[in-house]
């Protein structure tokens, strides 16, 4: 009886996603043998490195009650832009390197910039920023261009000791977050500005700074995310950050985010990260046609929310 | 709301009023800058081309007001082209059951967003979203990834005629939804109890208002008019392809915000919608008629997008009324 209590009781305390995660990895373990190898694992891992990144910077912006709908298209201009300047400037990775990193910040430092002065919503400004950043890489190019370093190929592709180079990378960026987030005064400034920004602004928080710093946060992770897929693809695609703001965005609501913010858990989040990963990889080795792939992902993200009700809402949610 | 209660007494609608001026002051800067926006045929023209975006906008904003936004409505889109073009096969007598069969999907769509929404009591961001996907899904199961079905003859010519030599029977079309828009929100009951959900669902609730119901509803008529808009937009194209309502959402929900609906609930009207949709379709306009690259436009797009938006929220909040935080 006690084990059970104990058992019940682990249940509810971790987040569902780590569940849903266990299962469907389970799923896969029986059904799939070439799931289990240590070599297909590693796979998924390196696989969800790009979405991974993506979603950390979108948690900080989200768990303010903000949102960040540019991030796919500030990947796809900054992977162009640096292949180009990988080609064209052959010995100056680390500063094209240090320089996309920074273009990545400055748009997010827009996009914030935008918000405290124009007092739009966010959801529309980062839009707009979406069809900025969209018009901006089609008008460097239209086709794939230039080419990565080793440096970024290895960042990519590289492995440490059998494990992932981008892996460890995201390992890190998830453990600053999750000190940033869950256990700094930035954070908790953060979240309360998530559960009410009125009420923050009067108990003195700078609203303004926090909304600067997360769309500049999230704006750096994008351009990290930015750097890993680029090692994974090898060019400059202009298309490749097409629909990854929605998938960060499912990632970290899956990760038991409200979308109104307040609320974080970067662990989870993570596993949300690798849930969907793994749900790629095990129809993909299942061999699921690919439109029957896209369905089944649908109904998994409709099935994931549902089973996520931390507490009643109002009816419209 | 103190000492500016004269003003807001004067001047009940002028939050209400900032899409129209925005749209206004549009309107002037696009005939300084192509005298082709003063020419009836040209702004006619304009108003079909709105129709598929517009017909969707009128739907998306019944869910808005009730603090709920639809993100599976371009999927819908996409569906209800594919369906219509599939069943009419090129014949003229099946045009009826294809609009009927369009429709029905769309409501079903709409049906099951709202049963989970709201009894589900989920993000009913997150889950039109995961519903756009499965949509998507289905509709390229449906087709195979190619375009598929033919429209019937005599359909796309009616849609695209113009009346009186001025008026494209598409964009009266568009002006019927918005009206029938505008009837269902502030002459029924359903109208009504969204606006009081969108304020207060608590209060709504003990009042007696049935939420649930209402909600799902709500979802059932941004389904049907998204299914209407995607036949908006087979009418314009004349073809299905696979997925022609890609990316549509945003403009909807672009255009829905535009007009002063926000995400808060409880405010905004399809009337405002209407002009937020033109809006939008005239910033287009303008980059394209100002002879701007393909790439400069999209650029173009997104600053109009955020400006017309800034300055909305800037005469709302000069008008004296409740701002956004």
């Amino acid at each position: 009886m006690q084990a059970f209590s104990n058992l019940a009781r682990t249940y509810y305390r971790l987040p569902p996603i780590v569940w849903a995660l266990l299962v469907l990895a389970g799923f896969g373990a029986v059904t799939t043998p070439q799931f289990r190898t240590f070599a297909n694992l590693m796979n998924v891992l390196e696989q969800s490195a790009t979405l991974a990144f993506l979603a950390l910077g979108q948690a900080f912006v989200i768990a303010g009650g903000l949102i960040d709908l540019s991030v796919g298209q500030l990947v796809g201009l900054v992977t162009v832009v640096a292949c180009m300047s990988f080609e064209a400037f052959p010995g100056w990775s680390l500063a094209i390197v240090a320089g996309c990193l920074l273009l990545g910040a400055m748009v997010g430092l827009v996009n914030g910039e935008l918000v405290n002065r124009l007092k739009t919503p966010p959801l529309i400004v980062t839009l707009g920023m979406l069809s900025v950043l969209q018009g901006a890489i089609f008008m460097l190019t239209d086709r794939s261009v230039g080419r990565t370093v080793p440096a970024i190929d290895f960042l990519a592709n590289g492995r440490i000791l059998g494990v992932p180079a981008s892996l460890l990378l995201v390992l890190l960026f998830g453990i600053a977050s999750y000190f940033v987030l869950q256990r700094s005064v930035f954070g908790w400034h953060l979240l309360a500005m998530g559960n009410s920004a009125p009420s923050s602004r009067k108990a003195g928080i700078s609203i303004t700074g926090l909304t600067r710093s997360a769309y500049a946060i999230s704006g750096l992770c994008a351009a990290v995310a930015a750097m890993v897929l680029a090692g994974r693809l090898g060019t400059g695609f202009p298309n490749a950050g097409d629909g990854l703001e929605l998938d960060s965005i499912v990632a970290v609501v899956l990760g038991g985010t409200p979308l109104k913010g307040g609320r974080i858990n970067v662990a989870a989040i993570l596993c949300a990260v690798l849930f969907l990963g793994t749900l790629n990889n095990i129809l993909n080795l299942l061999q699921v046609p690919a439109f029957t792939q896209i369905l089944v992902k649908g109904v998994v993200v409709i099935l994931a929310i549902l089973s996520d009700r931390p507490k009643p809402a109002p009816a419209a949610g | 709301m103190t000492d500016r209660t004269w003003t807001v007494a004067r001047l009940p609608s002028a939050e209400r009023a900032a899409v129209w001026i925005v749209l206004a002051l549009l309107m002037v800067f696009a005939a300084f800058v192509s005298e082709a926006f003063l020419r009836p045929n040209y702004l006619a023209n304009l108003v079909r081309q709105a129709a598929p975006v517009g017909i969707t906008a009128v739907g998306v904003t019944f869910v808005m007001v009730l603090r709920g936004v639809d993100l599976s409505v371009g999927a819908i889109i996409s569906m209800s082209a594919v369906i219509c073009a599939l069943v009419m096969n090129g014949k003229p007598e099946n045009l009826l059951p294809a609009l009927a069969a369009a429709c029905a999907g769309g409501a079903a769509i709409g049906l099951a967003n709202g049963l989970l929404i709201a009894y589900g009591r989920a993000s009913a961001f997150i889950i039109t979203l995961g519903m756009s996907i499965v949509v998507y899904g289905l509709v390229q199961m449906g087709t195979g990834g190619t375009a598929r079905g033919i429209v019937s003859p005599g359909f796309r010519e009616f849609m695209n005629a113009r009346m009186g030599d001025i008026l494209p029977v598409l964009a009266i079309c568009f002006v019927v939804a918005v009206l029938a828009g505008i009837f269902i929100q502030h002459r029924t009951r359903f109208g009504r109890e969204v606006y009081l959900i969108g304020a207060n669902p608590e209060a709504a609730h003990l009042a007696g208002i049935r939420t649930e119901r209402t909600v799902v509803i709500a979802y059932c008529v941004s389904g049907l008019f998204a299914a209407l808009g995607g036949v908006a937009l087979l009418a314009r194209t004349g073809v299905s392809g696979t997925n022609p309502g890609l990316g549509m959402e945003f403009d909807v929900l672009a255009a829905v915000i535009l007009g002063g609906t926000t995400f808060a609930g409880g405010r905004g009207s399809v009337a405002s919608t209407f002009a937020g949709v033109l809006v939008l379709l005239i910033a287009l306009n303008l980059a394209n008629v100002a002879g701007f690259p393909f790439a400069a436009q999209l650029s173009i797009k997104g600053f109009i997008i955020i400006a017309a938006s800034a300055i909305h929220s800037w005469i709302g909040r000069r008008s004296g009324g409740r701002t956004e935080e």
